[in-house]
């Protein structure tokens, strides 16, 4: 290969997208790095159909990394980051939905199910 | 006690069966359409004329639409929004992360159905109402968001979610 082509092929790395696009979140503190990187898993993207903000790079998932990476820095808590997000966004970006409404449905109908299959069991056998 | 043993054993699988295909079969395929009413967030942004926004132009009954010049389904529910708008439904526009002059020169060529367009290069008031791309509509009444459509607005999306919630609107007023 002569020295024009292999510059080719490097200049066509160089400029590749992942070189401009890769965000650097920078952290004095290693506890607000993990909590971080603790935090942008648990919240769902908004444009996925279940990825964390994580794993998705569709411009709002990198809006709310932004955001939270500010907020981490701000000293805010985990609680006070996710309701920051859910407020916007709706429970949908809560990975655990809260207790209410049609949601005790979601957290407690498998339970009630299991018992209600676990009774029938045991009644059935005693006859 | 037997017999009802038996009546749940037929009459349990078939109640998970309906339950399935309702969640399954049932199309809902307007995410967040029914969702909790929320204030309008607190912002401050000029139009793409470069003037400021006044708070009070958002009261009465809105029709918000985030769209850029970029974005190409904006581009497919255009005509829906102008024949909005000339049936007297007031539209603004907000202008997601876009340049000025490039969606001023959009409004141009395509036409204008906004009565002004709030200008968001950076997306700040987008994400505060929980934008999550353009095209996207909320509907305003009295300054509190009550509906909310991703995706293009369509005269199916318009008559099923928003007309309900506006007629709704004026009756109780």
């Amino acid at each position: 290969m002569n020295i024009k082509k292999l510059l080719v092929v490097i200049f066509c790395f160089s400029v590749s997208t992942p070189v401009f696009n890769q965000m650097v979140y920078e952290f004095e503190d290693p506890l607000q790095e993990k909590r971080f990187y603790e935090l942008i898993s648990e919240i769902r993207c908004p444009k996925c159909t279940s990825g964390s903000i994580a794993s998705s790079d569709a411009p709002v998932s990198r809006d709310l990394k932004k955001k939270v990476y500010q907020l981490v820095l701000d000293g805010s808590t985990d609680e006070e980051i996710k309701h920051y997000v859910s407020e916007r966004f709706g429970d949908f970006s809560d990975y655990r939905p809260p207790l209410r409404g049609s949601n005790y449905f979601l957290w407690f109908g498998p339970f009630i199910f299991l018992a209600l299959v676990l009774a029938i069991f045991f009644i059935k056998r005693r006859i | 006690m037997n017999q009802f043993f038996r009546f749940l054993i037929v009459i349990l699988p078939i109640l998970i069966l309906v339950f399935f295909a309702r969640v399954l079969l049932v199309d809902e395929d307007i995410k967040f359409a029914n969702f909790e009413a929320k204030n309008f967030p607190e912002f401050q942004l000029n139009d793409l004329s470069g003037n400021p926004v006044e708070a009070d132009s958002l009261d009465g009954i809105k029709l918000v639409n985030v769209w850029a010049s970029w974005c190409i389904t904006c581009l497919v529910e255009h005509p829906f929004l102008t024949k909005l708008s000339n049936n007297d439904i007031e539209i603004i526009g907000l202008n997601y992360k876009d340049d000025d002059a490039k969606a001023n020169t959009w409004l141009e060529k395509h036409g204008n159905p906004y009565l002004f367009s709030m200008y968001d290069p950076r997306g700040d008031l987008a994400f505060d109402l929980g934008v999550t791309g353009a095209p996207e509509s909320y509907l305003l009444i009295n300054n509190k968001v009550v509906g909310h459509i991703q995706g293009e607005m369509n005269q199916a999306k318009w008559e099923t979610i928003f007309l309900p919630l506006i007629q709704k609107a004026k009756q109780s007023s």
